[in-house]
């Protein structure tokens, strides 16, 4: 039987509805400030926990001995889904990649930016089984140390596997299947070693893994990050160690020179570049959140590609939990002769919804350059699209980030697990299917309390369109000084989302396990 | 830093056909139908079974297998119910069902007699339900395929089954063999490519 969550109270959409209208109305009318500066406070600087940050900062062994913690985890879930049981919600592969993790994350990016990464059991493991040292410099001999093509060298790889993962996870049923997630789990880190044993720097990171990829375009929005303590040390620096690492530290894996970081998008938090700073000059840093998507990121083609992607794919995921999916499956099918899983047929909703979005956004991208050609005549010329389409862009930011955290809150607070039976049994041996009684006791038992789940998320999708608004208005500014009227079409894009969102919020959404 | 050089492109197109191989078997390794899901009826003291509910052509299908996890020479039952889509009607027409292994080289590249399908049966509607018994004497991933025609369409419904546990040696296996020998390979590249830049450095001094 599939259980559904009571959707968000309307009156949460209709408040929401009523802040855009005023929200969007009041972003057309005041103009954008011409220069505001990002206030920061290094946490090293910081009374009381400062000294930890710096401690941190100082010595390899605290990471080290995440990574390792991290990384027998990652262990443990491939041993589980390879021997474990089948059932889902027994199996610690499932319930902790699905459940914990997948969820996790994208909310601890809130906390800690793209921390993750640091952490991350495929990159550590490869970097491991290819460098021959658990964290210093290596000369190993297990390197091509190859240049990486042209072809490779833009989010565009990420972008695709994050497609196919997607296909994977919800059509084929990776979720309900641990031994596919091992199989995930195993294919995700021959990939790294692949790419790390062929390529120089880390150039899966870099360009190819989509959890990476995505962890650094939200954590943009992340009010911490590690940056310098004083900017000054930075611009007087001659060596650049951050970049070109010592005679102990790796050189910094994405190829960042700290004191020029202005986005988090590459950075790993690898923590390469605090160990190897000669003045001890890099920390957690905490900032204005979501500066660096308002105003400090700078646009590429293939980011905006791949912030739109997730835009795409973000919906899809929620679509896909609603009770009108499989009625839409099951009259796809139908109408094209399709049968078994339903792959073709689902195959054509992630496509249309992929490209639904990116399509509304090129029309509104459109509308906006005619309303700029009106104004400022001559000096919007062909070229602006493709500027107008990156820098604008970023607004797919928020609004997928406050979806994808207000959604994910729904799984995390309302689909608890027996964690200490799985976590005794982890492989689930012996363990019987849940009961209609157990089904019904978890679906029952509520981390917080149903009010208090949707305050937040109403609140998180307001807050995701605030920032939209803001990406608007600076950028518009930025990019053509754009105000007023011709911020109508992207104003109009965010609220088109935030609709969707709200809409999709307020279904009843089907557990994931 | 080195260059893609033509002594390096077999190196990494094996390496490509290397992982490509590996990632097919291991996507043909298992087949679901469906979202398999795994039940307990508290009403009685049966063992675990398992459904799979599925869409094929006009029907809705729902299969289950009693027990969910048959070992060798236990043995167990798959249950059919099939309903039309437009309006509800059952099927009743003669269903065959065959086994055969389910491996990748057996069932898509046809090597082996684990490709060749046995028949395990014919059953006819019983009270809404086809029911077929099976044993399987040893341990193993087969599919049984049930097989009937309706209105001169032929249907077939694939069905997964372990009997016994499964043997994971295979995907870690090919796991570890692909990055050993992905190392392997590096390393051996790489050691002559030192070997041949110190003699070039030998014949310039
Ligand atoms: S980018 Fe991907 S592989 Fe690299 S550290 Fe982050 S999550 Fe891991
Ligand atoms: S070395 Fe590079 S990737 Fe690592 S933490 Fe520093 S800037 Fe980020």
């Amino acid at each position: 039987m599939i259980m559904t969550h009571p959707g968000l109270p309307l009156y949460w959409a209709y408040a929401i509805g009523i802040m855009m209208l005023l929200l969007g109305l009041l972003t057309m009318a005041i103009k954008a400030p011409t220069t505001s500066a990002s206030r920061s406070i290094s946490l090293a600087k910081l009374p009381l926990i400062g000294d930890l940050f710096r401690f941190l900062a100082k010595y390899t062994w605290p990471l080290l001995l995440l990574k390792i913690i991290f990384a027998a985890l990652f262990i443990t879930v491939i041993t589980a889904g390879l021997w474990g049981t089948p059932i889902v919600e027994r199996n610690l592969a499932t319930t902790l990649t699905w459940n914990l993790w997948w969820t996790g994350i994208i909310i601890a990016i809130v906390f800690s930016g793209s921390a993750w990464c640091a952490l991350c059991p495929w990159d550590n493991i490869a970097s491991w089984l290819v460098n021959h040292s658990i964290w210093r410099r290596s000369s190993s001999q297990s390197r091509l140390q190859l240049k990486v093509p042209n072809m490779l060298r833009s989010v565009w790889p990420a972008s695709l596997l994050f497609i196919g993962f997607t296909w994977l996870e919800l059509g084929i049923g990776i979720v309900a299947s641990p031994y596919a997630t091992a199989m995930l789990a195993l294919l995700m880190l021959i990939l790294a070693t692949t790419t790390l044993a062929l390529f120089e720097g880390k150039a899966f990171c870099r360009y190819m893994c989509p959890v990476g990829r995505t962890v650094g375009a939200y954590s943009q929005l992340a009010p911490i990050a590690l940056r310098p303590i004083d900017s000054e040390i930075c611009r007087n620096c001659k060596t650049l160690e951050c970049f070109h690492g010592s005679d102990k530290i790796a050189p910094c894996p994405t190829k960042i020179v700290m004191g020029r970081l202005q986005e988090n998008t590459y950075c790993t938090s690898c923590g390469n570049c605090t160990q190897s700073c000669p003045s001890s000059n890099v920390s957690w840093q905490l900032r204005s959140p979501s500066s660096e998507a308002i105003k400090e990121a700078k646009p590429h083609m293939d980011e905006a590609f791949f912030l739109l992607i997730l835009l795409s794919l973000t919906l899809f995921h929620g679509l896909t939990m609603l009770d009108y999916w499989e009625g839409y499956l099951s009259e796809m099918a139908q109408l094209i002769n399709d049968s078994g899983q339903l792959i073709i047929s689902f195959s054509i909703g992630l496509g249309v919804t992929l490209i639904l979005p990116i399509f509304i956004y090129c029309l509104c991208i459109g509308l906006t350059q005619g309303l700029l050609k009106k104004r400022l005549g001559a000096m919007v010329t062909k070229l602006s699209f493709n500027k107008l389409f990156s820098g604008f862009a970023f607004i797919s930011l928020p609004l997928a980030f406050s979806y994808h955290i207000a959604h994910n809150l729904t799984h995390f607070v309302r689909e608890s697990s027996d964690w200490l039976s799985l976590v005794t049994n982890p492989l689930g041996t012996g363990a019987e299917p849940l009961s209609m009684m157990e089904k019904h006791t978890r679906h029952m038992e509520m981390m917080v309390s149903e009010n208090t789940l949707f305050i937040m998320q109403g609140i998180i999708i307001a807050i995701g369109f605030v920032i939209a608004t803001q990406v608007i208005r600076h950028r518009g500014h930025r990019l053509f000084a754009a105000q007023g009227i011709t911020l109508l079409p992207m104003i109009l894009f965010a609220a088109l989302v935030t609709g969707f969102n709200l809409w999709m919020l307020v279904q009843p959404m089907t557990m994931r396990m | 830093m080195i260059k893609i050089t033509s002594k390096t492109t077999p190196i990494l197109s094996g390496l490509l056909l290397c992982a490509l191989a590996l990632f097919s078997a291991l996507t043909h390794a298992h087949h679901v139908l469906g979202r398999p899901s795994y039940s307990l009826n508290e009403d009685s003291n049966t063992p675990p079974s398992m459904a799979i509910e599925t869409q094929i052509g006009e029907y809705f299908i729902t299969y289950m297998v009693f027990p969910a996890f048959p070992k060798p020479n236990e043995p167990g039952r798959v249950n059919i119910y099939a309903t039309r889509i437009d309006n509800g009607e059952m099927l009743d027409q003669t269903i065959t069902f065959t086994v055969r292994d389910d491996t990748f080289w057996g069932e898509s590249i046809g090597i082996g007699d684990g490709a060749k399908p046995e028949v395990i049966g014919q059953q006819n509607i019983d009270d809404g339900v086809y029911r077929q018994g099976f044993l399987f004497k040893s341990r193993g991933s087969y599919i049984i395929r049930a097989y009937f025609e309706d209105n001169g369409e032929p249907y077939e419904i694939d069905f997964p089954l372990q009997v016994g546990a499964a043997s994971p040696v295979g995907p870690i296996g090919a796991a570890v063999g692909f990055i050993f020998f992905l190392l392997l390979m590096i390393n051996i590249v790489q050691r002559k490519r030192i070997a041949r830049t110190k003699i070039q450095q030998g014949q310039t001094v």
